[in-house]
């Protein structure tokens, strides 16, 4: 027997489909064997670059003690799923079982996502209000500028009736 | 310049990696960092796993396509 820590990027758009997925994986991990001594749940996460054209992924970390003979099963397992987008399976001295920096890392984006989207909520609609306002006073201004061009094409006309007239004479 | 790294730490890490990272995302040189031999391989090491986990970026320019 041997640890492992599994490391899998799944497609961050299975939504209610991911629970049972998840179950799905890990009858597959105790069908070959490996015990799962912690599964840690990080969550969806930005990507640093988009793999298979995803800019998101769902990271779960498995603890994993089992036979090294059914690495390569559970490799081509992972490898024709569609469903992971990476998978990476290293072996490790010692198996964790508390979350990592990575899952409270992934709660405080989280947060901070959702705040400034709030705050950006609150500012949209002070805007929506400020632009109203700013509107009033822009058709006002829009309609001095028409009058404008209109007396300036007034003068251009008077100005090519006259060249019109010295060229008759 | 040095910065304190604790004995252990993984490719989980990343916010201990970024610290040796370039605004480009390359790895800065031990040379720079001042990280002794034995430091500088389990960083880069670690760098290279979390890069393949898309936790940090390879460079600069894949994020702005």
């Amino acid at each position: 027997m041997k640890n492992y820590e599994l490391a899998l990027i799944i497609n961050p758009d299975l939504a209610s489909r991911f629970n049972p997925y998840k179950e799905h994986l890990e009858s597959v991990l105790s069908e070959l064997d490996f015990k799962n001594i912690y599964c840690e749940n990080v969550g969806i996460r930005e990507l640093a670059y988009p793999i298979k054209e995803f800019t998101k992924g769902h990271y779960l970390i498995y603890q994993l003690e089992g036979n090294p003979t059914e690495i390569a099963n559970l490799e081509s397992k992972l490898k024709y799923d569609n469903s992971v987008l990476r998978h990476l399976l290293l072996t490790v001295d010692e198996l964790n079982s508390s979350d990592s920096f990575l899952t409270q890392d992934t709660r405080d984006s989280k947060k901070l996502a959702e705040e400034r989207a709030h705050e950006a909520k609150l500012k949209n609609e002070t805007s929506i209000k400020a632009d109203s306002d700013n509107a009033d006073t822009q058709s006002k201004d829009n309609s001095n500028t028409t009058q404008l061009k209109e007396i300036g094409e007034n003068d251009n006309d008077e100005a090519t009736e006259i060249n019109n007239a010295k060229d008759e004479s | 310049m040095s910065t304190e790294i604790p004995i252990k730490f993984n490719y989980k890490d990343i916010k201990i990696l970024k610290q040796f990272l370039t605004e480009t995302g390359k790895i800065i040189p031990a040379r720079v960092s001042g990280l002794s031999a034995q430091q500088q391989r389990k960083v880069t090491k670690a760098i290279k796993v979390a890069r393949f986990l898309a936790l940090i970026p390879y460079t600069d320019k894949q994020s702005r396509i």
